[in-house]
């Protein structure tokens, strides 16, 4: 079972070299979901149901766009995520991953989970998933 | 456990089978049985699922076994189809190194792997793991007590599941009481009487038994039951003919390697070890008797479609079916060979083996797998609290209709209401070369627009073939906004990221699709509902701009697509059910209702908009919809410049053309009729409520001078050909 919320996140498009350059912000995870975008999310996200946390967009944007005046940085409400613990993670992943995520930690993986496209960060103790929010409702039905 | 409606009781370590000979029943006519899962004679319907080999079940009281009758397939009642149907648990297993089989063989391959320091996993099919199939990856497919396992190993396969026993082919080989020697050993140690024992070829350990010197003749039933063996005649060297009675043939013609597994991952990183590498001796060529006792082939089968010209392997398995039942030719495949080398020259080898090597359910088959999932937009949940009935469109769930498709209709035409259209594309481009990409993406001249301005295009391929349409809105110098069509987007995405590589544009793009909700505020009180909503200086048509509606941060899009006032409202999607509520609230007074897309689809064609998928072929080009003056061939170049050039030239073999006849709206897809020869189809068509009569969307052939028909005859009735829009021909009530 996944409980998943709201998650406040920020989207940024821009050169590799900006994005290689940029330092973000304190308690933020910066996934590299391509190698000219990153998905940054807050650590503490969840139960946020408010759009993007405007101060953290701020604060990204001027990291960025210093280096890449072109960039791309939108704050985005799209996603759902949800914490969970190493080892119900790692049960959830042998029950619906066909590939297998990383052993290093902290950890970013992407593939289908649940033949669903979500987003995997693995840290020590715990794992925080992330799906557009248009297939929510069904990871979390195939999760039950 | 219950077998065949009787109790039977069974003890400690037994199998299905042995819990079923020791009380007298026998799962099927009869045949060699070998207790090793590998021939199909203890098939047999355990606990609703057909097709089960007993001999590799435990036995236990919650046991039900129903014996497959012998003229017809198993059927399966209501309760057995549901749980064949049912999907258990699938997990996803990842290690180095993944050994089948864990007889000596087996456990020395994963103990050298566990050695190395690799991760192993291992099945043994006598520990109920039983590997249906290898696929490539490779990724080894096994049923377990705990459901469907997928193990993907990083290194290898090893395959060591040893060699069988060769079968007997003989008559009277479906006789029962005839059992492979180690099967023989098997059952005596179950301490299951087995009477007299003839012994063919090396006699069972732990088991007293007549040594039957020669060549195997026939096997004799029982006098006074015929499905009972009751003699075994062997042939000595002299010719002559030896009839020795029994209750039991102990047979052992030799090993055959239990190489399916093997074959089936040949190519696919496999290797075997042990004894199922072993060279396999072929028995004697067949005489007489079945060889394949899944489907009853027969020697004299076999014989037949040799005369007949079958002589390759896979050509006699295709002319009788021969190895293609549940055993996957375990039992013939030997003798099928010997039976080819004895007719011809050299020795074939094993035919192509293929998943699955056990017969599995359609559920097991199935386990871990899920239907494609259609998106839902934020607005999804108050959809169906609406009581819309929702539908899948262009991969996402819509509402069809809130169930008064009149009302919706009235709502958009007279008053003002909302559409969900958070499923169209949304990309937005930016970058140094975001306006010479776009220049080339689109047939639309893009340079022109002005930042805050918006323009409908097409969106072209290679060969001036229409793949998508949508809106071009620009931001700024060197940032655009695009849209596209609900079920087009991704595709859109990936065309432009490719024409972008492509030609070595500096551009950003980010996709916004399932980030941004769209709202669309439609009628002609749509700009009265934005003022109410905060909005005091809304863009005018084709215009766009950022403002707050109902506290909610959108860009707002003046556009039309029903042929009314329109706004689309993109806004985070998170804030979209507050957003909608507001608008619904705000507009109370003013008539507002939402409208599904049954709704949407009438008002569009009144229109006379194109969608492109429907309204479509795969090369349709501006031309043959008759919006050729969407493509700017005066540009210097774009996707697909070239091709409209060429075909320009070219007559005008069909268009897309507005038709309209009284009465009710024929079916999309019926066809056109002119001058008695079928001359097109229709791709869109409705009843219009404005205009009192059916109006339609189809494509129609040109005449031999490129000439198109003024009346055309659909469904029986004759329609006339128009020009569109049906309705607001000039655009007033969409602009005003």
């Amino acid at each position: 079972m996944l409980a998943l919320e709201p998650l406040v996140c920020t989207r940024v498009v821009a050169t590799v070299a900006a994005i290689e350059a940029a330092r973000w912000p304190t308690g933020a995870i910066a996934l590299r979901v391509a190698p000219d975008e990153v998905l940054v999310v807050s650590s503490d996200a969840a139960h946020h149901t408010e759009p993007a946390d405007p101060s953290l967009v701020r604060s990204v944007v001027s990291l960025v766009e210093e280096a890449d005046p072109h960039a791309i940085v939108e704050g985005d409400s799209g996603w759902r995520g949800a914490w969970v613990g190493s080892d119900q993670a790692l049960a959830i992943v042998e029950r619906t991953c066909r590939w297998e995520p990383p052993r290093e930690r902290p950890a970013f993986a992407q593939g289908a989970l649940a033949d669903l496209p979500v987003k995997i960060w693995l840290e020590q103790d715990r794992v925080l998933f992330i799906v557009a929010a248009p297939f929510a409702a069904d990871l979390e039905a195939r999760l039950r | 456990m219950i077998v065949d409606g009787r109790a039977v009781s069974t003890r400690e370590g037994d199998s299905v089978l042995v819990a079923m000979l020791r009380a007298g029943f026998h799962p099927s006519r009869g045949g060699c049985l070998c207790l090793a899962g590998d021939c199909p004679h203890c098939l047999a319907t355990v606990n609703g699922i057909a097709y089960r080999r007993t001999c590799q079940v435990a036995a236990d009281a919650t046991i039900v076994v129903r014996s497959h009758p012998e003229d017809r397939k198993p059927s399966a009642d209501q309760e057995a189809t549901a749980r064949t149907l049912a999907t258990g648990a699938c997990r996803h297993r990842h290690c180095d190194v993944v050994v089948i089989g864990q007889g000596s063989a087996g456990r020395e391959a994963a103990q050298a792997a566990l050695s190395a320091g690799h991760e192993v996993i291992t099945f043994d099919s006598a520990a109920g793991e039983d590997v249906v199939g290898i696929y490539p990856g490779p990724v080894v497919v096994a049923r377990t007590d705990d459901g469907m396992v997928q193990a993907r190993p990083r290194l290898e396969v090893v395959v060591a599941t040893g060699a069988m026993e060769l079968h007997p082919v003989a008559p009277g080989g479906d006789l029962r009481g005839l059992v492979t020697r180690r099967g023989a050993t098997q059952l005596a140690r179950a301490g299951l009487a087995l009477g007299a024992v003839v012994a063919i070829g090396a006699p069972p350990d732990e088991v007293q038994a007549e040594a039957a010197s020669g060549t195997l003749v026939r096997f004799e039933p029982r006098a006074g039951d015929p499905r009972r063996l009751g003699a075994v005649v062997v042939r000595d060297d002299d010719g002559n003919e030896r009839r020795m009675v029994c209750d039991t043939a102990s047979i052992d013609l030799g090993l055959t390697p239990r190489d399916g597994l093997l074959r089936i991952g040949r190519g696919m990183g496999v290797r075997g070890t042990g004894d199922v590498t072993l060279p396999a001796a072929l028995p004697a060529s067949p005489v007489e008797g079945v060889v394949c006792p899944c489907l009853g082939v027969t020697v004299a089968d076999l014989i037949s479609v040799h005369d007949r010209g079958f002589r390759e392997l896979e050509l006699v398995k295709r002319a009788t079916l021969a190895g293609t039942g549940p055993c996957q030719g375990a039992v013939c495949v030997p003798h099928l060979r010997s039976f080819l080398a004895h007719r011809g020259a050299s020795v074939p080898p094993a035919f192509t083996a293929r998943p699955v090597a056990r017969p599995v359910t359609v559920g097991e088959a199935a386990s871990g797998a899920h239907l494609q999932a259609t998106a839902r937009t934020g607005l999804d949940a108050e959809h169906r609290r609406l009581g819309a009935r929702m539908d899948r469109l262009g991969g996402w769930w819509r509402p069809w209709t809130y169930g008064d498709g009149a009302a919706e209709y009235a709502a958009v035409r007279e008053a003002v209401s909302l559409g969900d259209v958070s499923t169209l594309g949304k990309l937005c481009v930016s970058g140094p070369d975001a306006l010479r990409l776009l220049e080339y993406l689109y047939p639309a001249r893009v340079s022109t627009l002005a930042a805050g301005r918006s323009r409908y295009s097409l969106l072209l391929n290679e060969r001036g073939h229409v793949i998508d349409d949508g809106m071009i809105c620009r931001e700024s110098e060197s940032r655009f906004v695009l849209t596209f069509t609900s079920g087009g987007a991704t595709q859109a995405e990936w065309w432009i990221r490719d024409w972008a590589e492509t030609i070595a544009a500096d551009v950003r793009i980010l996709n916004q699709t399932w980030s941004l909700g769209a709202i669309n505020v439609t009628g002609p009180h749509a700009t009265r509902l934005l003022e109410r909503a905060g909005v005091t200086d809304p863009p005018t048509y084709l215009r766009h701009r950022l403002a707050d509606v109902a506290g909610v941060r959108c860009r707002i899009l003046r556009l039309s697509f029903t042929g009314e006032v329109s706004y689309e409202l993109h806004h985070d999607v998170v804030r979209s059910v507050g957003l909608w509520r507001d608008l619904l609230e705000l507009g109370q007074d003013l008539g507002v209702r939402p409208h599904g897309l049954e709704t949407l689809l009438t008002l569009r064609l009144e229109k006379g908009h194109v969608i492109v998928g429907q309204d479509t072929d795969f090369d349709s080009t501006p031309r043959r919809l008759g919006l050729d003056g969407l493509a700017h061939l005066d540009k210097a170049d774009f996707v697909g410049r070239r091709a409209l050039v060429r075909t320009n030239r070219l007559p005008l073999d069909r268009r897309l053309v507005g038709l309209e006849l009284s009465g009710p709206a024929p079916a999309e897809g019926a066809l056109i009729w002119s001058d008695g020869v079928a001359a097109g189809q229709v791709t869109s068509s409705a009843w219009s409520p404005a205009l009192g009569k059916a109006v339609m969307l189809g494509w129609l052939r040109t005449s031999g001078h490129g000439a198109l028909a003024d009346e055309v005859v659909v469904d029986g009735r004759r329609a006339r050909r128009v020009t569109t829009p049906f309705y607001d021909a000039g655009g007033d009530r969409a602009r005003t």
